[in-house]
């Protein structure tokens, strides 16, 4: 198959002794940032972008994506240990991770999340090997009306999927692509939005946005709520993990559903984090013996991790291929990208092969280097973890202020940073989506360029986006995802009051 | 904002505030979109075209927030914030905001390690002879990572100018 050889000319360029050393930095800082809390794989990954500004852009995405791998697998091992998910995608683990470290099998609890999760990314990989030349071809047809029904299909799907309130959701998103549009206006060349403010010219970087958002939100909530780590000693048994390594295959179907589930979440862009609640509430539900979910049963380990990591894994597809990022992590990389001069979407797979599949390659070797890096040092992130808090937050606040200086020189982004963080600590207690904002941000531009475009062709009629099956079917399913929490809330005020009528004909939907 | 039983600021009240404060930086992106032009020019749509209605959906969609805020969280009691915690976010946000301030004055290595050495030494209740080594060190560890291992410059200020580093 041509992508096999693709695949195995990627091997080729990144197999050299400094980019496997670039994927243990990547991953060791991953794991410390993922261990971390209020320093999450977004902010992480914000955060060392300034740093590859001058690298090639293969090792660049080399140290940028095993960090992120790195981070996924940090927020497990919080999880499992302390109960604190390092990551919100790692909520779900704390479920059975916890019970089970607590009762006695801390490295049991961490074998299963970390090889599961490393059979989940391998398989997005693989997806990725297989799917993403077909998807980069079928884009290739795509012009701006197509790019902006994409984009739209993309927010919309947010909307309709996200845990939180849909008119939260439309708000932050709203005020990403308000961010975004903030300076040069890249076609007309004009100043907007600037109110005469200078610092305000130069527009408002998304790096800056998700460091204050997930970087200085998240340490003040963490600060409020006075976190005190209550740990398990770690102490990783070689023999245990050998007996746990045996048990897997057990778990063989939970992993092949977490996996399906993990890959559709991450291809849409509803994230890791849906998929790993997700993936547990399906494994909760179909398990013939329920007793044990919630006190340490190893499918709630499985299943959320599998998930969650074929997520993070897949949600590099939809960058690579159209351009649209899948989570908020991969929002962050793609603006990388665009920073080093290349181009997401389906012309990079013909003008930049090396870097695609170069990527790809770097995934499946990166995964498995993860999953061996962090077995090896949980220990010492666990000891990590015990500095008290006085010490660790302010050293957090430094580097993300250092990092926010670096992203354009500009001290008044060390402000701005500030009044992202308030942001992002309101928003996250008011239950405010903060993903959104980011992709937003990041797409903001492009969306707009494909919105203007498709109208500069029509001379302003917005019937360009129905005028081909391709861009009617996207905006069509758009819609439908977009109109879908309306129809479920008519649906339940429906059925809400059929019963306030007939009290006595809801045994099924109780049940 | 309306003050719940002296128990700290209600999570309605500040539902509201939110709401009102994303619908007014909605209503200004319109402003700020329609000052540069959001209609048609023979080159296109005009600059302010696509934030104008950017802005319309911001406005739209705090109007519906500050709807359900009256709907879900008037009068369930529920607070978003008491005395005691909001003192203890100050004190995280107080020192961490004056040390973007120091920052911005003395530069960023400064900054670090006198804001390092101050929360170690007020709030983790550290002796001196381990806050100020401690900060020092984190600052000087910065500056190996960053001007000699990345060869990124970190904002310096007069402090560095003294000893001749830029």
């Amino acid at each position: 198959m041509e992508n096999i050889g693709l695949l195995i000319d990627g091997f080729g360029h990144i197999l050299s002794w400094n980019h496997i050393l670039l994927m243990m930095v990547g991953v060791t800082l991953g794991i410390l940032v993922g261990v971390l809390p209020g320093l999450g794989a977004p902010n992480g990954v914000s955060l060392l972008l300034p740093l590859t500004f001058s690298m090639d852009p293969i090792s660049a995405i080399i140290l940028l994506s095993c960090m992120y791998w790195g981070a996924l697998f940090g927020g497990s091992t919080t999880s499992i240990l302390f109960n604190i998910p390092g990551e919100p995608s790692s909520v779900a683990t704390t479920f059975d991770g916890y019970p089970m470290a607590k009762g006695g099998q801390p490295s049991r609890a961490l074998t299963l999340a970390f090889v599961s999760a490393g059979l989940g990314a391998l398989a997005g990989v693989v997806m990725i090997t297989l799917l993403s030349g077909w998807v980069a071809k079928f884009a290739l047809k795509f012009s701006s009306p197509e790019y902006f029904a994409v984009y739209f299909l993309a927010f919309a799907s947010f909307i309709s999927m996200g845990a939180q309130s849909p008119f939260k959701t439309l708000v932050s998103m709203m005020l990403g692509f308000a961010l975004a549009s903030i300076g040069m206006d890249t076609i007309s060349g004009n100043l907007r939005l600037t109110f005469d403010i200078p610092e305000l010219i130069k527009g408002v970087s998304f790096l800056i946005a998700v460091m204050g958002l997930f970087g200085i939100g998240e340490l003040l909530l963490t600060s409020e709520e006075g976190l005190r780590f209550e740990g398990i000693k770690a102490r990783v048994k070689l023999a245990e993990i050998g007996r746990t390594l045996i048990e897997i295959p057990r778990y063989w179907l939970t992993i092949a559903r977490s996996t399906i589930i993990g890959i559709w979440m991450g291809i849409t862009p509803a994230g890791p984090t849906a998929a790993s609640f997700m993936s547990y509430g399906v494994a909760r539900r179909s398990a013939r013996d329920k007793s044990l979910f919630g006190k340490g049963d190893p499918r709630g380990i499985v299943a959320p991790e599998t998930a969650d990591h074929s997520a993070g894994t897949s949600a590099l597809l939809p960058m690579l291929a159209l351009g649209v990022p899948g989570s908020a992590t991969a929002a962050v990389m793609m603006g990388g990208l665009m920073i080093w001069g290349l181009t997401p979407g389906p012309m990079l797979f013909t003008d930049r092969p090396d870097f695609v599949w170069g990527l790809i390659a770097s995934m499946y070797l990166g995964n498995v280097v993860a999953v061996f890096l962090v077995i090896a040092t949980v220990p010492l992130y666990a000891s990590i973890l015990r500095v008290p808090f006085s010490i660790i937050g302010p050293i957090i606040v430094a580097v993300i202020f250092s990092g926010a200086y670096q992203v354009a020189n500009s001290v008044s982004d060390i402000f701005l940073v500030i009044g992202f963080g308030l942001l992002g600590y309101v928003f996250k207690k008011l239950d405010y989506p903060l993903a959104p904002l980011v992709l937003a941000m990041v797409l903001g531009d492009k969306a707009e360029d494909a919105f203007r475009q498709s109208m500069l062709m029509s001379g302003g009629s917005l019937n360009i986006f129905w005028s081909n099956g391709l861009v009617s079917g996207l905006m069509a399913l758009g819609l439908v995802l977009l109109l879908s929490p309306l129809a479920f809330w008519l649906i339940g005020t429906l059925r809400r009051r059929r019963h306030d009528v007939a009290p006595h004909g809801d045994g099924n939907a109780a049940a | 904002m309306s003050e719940n039983s002296a128990n700290g600021v209600s999570r309605f009240a500040v539902e509201l505030g939110v709401a009102a404060l994303t619908g007014g930086f909605g209503a200004a992106v319109c402003y700020g979109s329609l000052d540069i032009g959001a209609g048609w020019t023979e080159m296109g749509p005009d600059a302010g075209y696509f934030p104008f209605y950017i802005g319309l959906l911001i406005v739209f969609g705090s109007l519906v927030n500050i709807v359900q805020a009256f709907l879900k969280h008037r009068g369930t009691e529920e607070i978003f914030m008491d005395a005691g915690r909001a003192k203890v976010v100050a004190s995280f946000l107080l020192p961490l905001t004056a040390f973007g301030a120091v920052s911005a004055w003395l530069g960023l290595y400064v900054g670090t390690a006198l804001y390092i050495a101050a929360t170690m030494l007020f709030q983790g209740r550290y002796k001196w002879w381990i806050a100020l080594p401690a900060g020092l060190g984190v600052s000087l560890v910065f500056f190996v990572v960053f001007e000699i291992g990345f060869q990124v410059p970190l904002l310096k200020g007069p402090v560095e100018a003294w000893f001749g580093i830029y």
